[in-house]
């Protein structure tokens, strides 16, 4: 959709930022579509290719500036057996044009990594890395995506990175390892949203090389910064940036959760349907973090019981006067004889505390309770009869029907 | 009428409330009540995504970022977890393999993992917070934490000697919302 509307833009619309805006929503849309693509695809897909092990394609898509240098490892080979002896690393594009293993071009592959200085649009596309030795040989196939530097490309180039509200942390300068490797002086250049960062301030201080520490962080620290750094080839020097989209999370308040509820035993009559709610006090603590469910004779409730005669509630989660509980009941279809033998128990994890709560069912004294009611019901029943029968006559027997019903679950 | 008509209102209103809170729950018989969902990625902002079944961490740009990781957790006892991925389907767990420990996906619900049973506690990880960074030991190999690569796009192992300049094994964990 956006890709039609891409080739519409001039017509409808001359106007220069909607033209960038469905630019980078083409963009964006054919990415999201690759990315989706290989991930539906099985990961373990084996292809014979010239007797060559053929591992899939490499899940993450290389998304890079035009103009930039850049640098790809071979993804099956680890980074420190790249140069060892006995591999032979070669690289080539789909369309089957290898790539020159000397320095002389504007691509070629050194140390087992695949270079292209600078990189232009048209290096887009899928690169496969064969690493042979004398007994075996696999394959592996990279995506490659080249784009013009605009403000709409850097932000979805961008590495989202978080550092916790209030704590110090580190920004990371990421996919450099190529271009500092055997180098002992990296300067790198920070910037947030294009102003040069102070390195050496109390804010950001400058870490061995690719990274910044951001001192105690807070709202206003949150944005797109952008690290960049220098690099020499064949007599020129070409800038290789990065952005980062930072990100600052609030840091979740945790509490020492208190079973207030059930009391250590409860009443319940054999045969009626019973509900225990287990009520956890947290106070001003998040509820997400905190973990409650009930257990029978120590053995979760749904492996106690499998016939589902007794069950676990829905959690719910809520606030009293700012202050909040969570609730999980334990629920029983019927009470039978077993459960007066049961122990049942509340258990509340979170990182700050694990607390239980213990509970017994106790035969309630349910004859006297039905005696007493039994006369009462029957009074309700023919007081009710008469009125609906006066009310309306000819409805009586359907009506009457229902007033039998809901006695007949006061009486339970 | 009127009689009837409240107490029918009042029959489907019961009967709501009698089946209502017991299937919220247990969407098909499973217990999601004690699994959370927890963003994991180590102090030098490295996130962990799937390789060729493999866990590795390293840094998602852009479109690349669906393919992180997420933690999912079942608490045993206080700092002592379950660690699982993909809906809990793949479970961490610590192999003895030679000399060295290995970290290992093994294809189980971690739901279904026992706290006492021996066979389960190569599963059990201890948490511990240190502020705002968490490691993870594991309960079976004592002394080896989880641990990430200082390198981008390496997988994630455990490591005897978590001091140790070359590993990572702090990292930012928390809740996803």
């Amino acid at each position: 959709m956006p890709l039609r509307l891409r080739g519409l833009g001039p017509e409808v619309s001359p106007s220069c930022v909607l033209l960038k805006f469905w630019g980078a929503m083409a963009i964006w849309s054919m990415l999201t579509v690759g990315v989706s693509a290989f991930v539906i695809q099985p990961e373990e897909h084996t292809v014979a290719a010239g007797n060559c092990h053929f591992r899939g394609k490499h899940p993450q898509t290389r998304l890079k500036v035009e103009g930039e240098p850049v640098a790809m490892r071979c993804p099956q080979v680890p980074y420190w057996d790249s140069a060892s002896a006995g591999v032979n690393v070669t690289w080539r594009r789909n369309d089957s044009t290898t790539i020159p293993g000397e320095e002389k071009t504007r691509v070629w592959v050194q140390d087992g990594a695949l270079w292209i200085v600078p990189a232009l649009q048209g290096d887009s596309g899928t690169y496969i890395c064969t690493v042979r030795n004398a007994s075996y040989c696999d394959e592996m196939s990279v995506e490659l995506g080249v784009f013009e530097k605009t403000e709409a490309s850097l932000s979805l180039m961008s590495y989202p990175q978080i550092i916790p509200m209030s704590t110090s942390g580190l920004l990371v300068c990421p996919d450099l390892s190529e271009f500092i490797h055997n180098k002992t002086d990296v300067k790198i250049q920070w910037y947030k949203e294009s102003v040069p960062l102070d390195q050496g301030g109390e804010k950001f201080l400058s870490v061995r090389g690719t990274r910044l520490l951001v001192n105690n962080v807070s709202v206003e620290d949150a944005g797109y910064y952008t690290c960049a750094m220098t690099f020499a080839h064949g007599g020129r020097s070409y800038n290789i940036t990065r952005n980062i989209k930072l990100r600052i999370k609030k840091k979740e308040e945790e509490t020492i959760p208190v079973i207030i509820s059930p009391r250590q035993t409860i009443s319940a009559s054999l045969g009626s349907r019973l509900t225990i709610p287990c009520k956890v006090f947290l106070g001003a603590g998040i509820p997400t973090t905190t973990v409650l469910w009930w257990m029978a004779n120590n053995t979760h409730i749904d492996d106690a019981y499998q016939g589902g005669r007794v069950t676990e509630g829905q959690r719910q989660e809520y606030s009293e006067n700012n202050e909040n509980y969570i609730e999980v009941p334990l629920i029983f279809e019927r009470v039978i004889r077993e459960d007066l033998h049961t122990d049942f128990k509340c258990v509340v994890i979170n990182t700050m505390s694990f607390q239980t709560l213990r509970t017994t069912v106790k035969e309630a004294a349910s004859f006297s309770w039905g005696i007493a009611l039994a006369p009462l019901a029957l009074i309700i029943l023919v007081l009710g009869g008469i009125w609906i029968h006066r009310r309306c006559k000819r409805r009586t027997g359907k009506t009457y029907g229902l007033i039998e019903l809901k006695t007949g679950h006061q009486d339970s | 009428m009127e009689v009837s008509r409240y107490l029918c209102s009042y029959l489907i209103s019961f009967l709501l409330f009698l089946f209502h809170s017991e299937t919220a729950c247990h969407p098909l018989g499973k217990r999601p009540c004690r699994m959370q969902a927890f963003r994991i990625w180590d102090v030098n902002q490295k996130t962990f995504y799937l390789r060729n079944n493999q866990l590795v961490a390293g840094y998602l740009q852009g479109p690349n970022t669906k393919l992180e990781e997420k933690i999912d957790v079942v608490p045993v006892e206080p700092h002592f977890v379950f660690l699982g991925i993909h809906g809990g389907k793949l479970c961490l767990s610590c192999v003895k393999s030679g000399d060295e420990m290995k970290l290992q996906l093994d294809a189980v619900n971690i739901t279904d993992l026992r706290k006492n049973s021996e066979q389960d506690k190569r599963f059990t990880f201890i948490r511990s917070d240190s502020g705002p960074t968490t490691s993870f030991e594991s309960a079976a190999c004592p002394g080896w934490f989880l641990c990430t690569a200082l390198e981008a796009d390496q997988p994630v192992g455990l490591t005897n000697t978590p001091k140790a300049a070359v590993k990572v094994t702090k990292f930012y964990f928390q809740q996803d919302q």
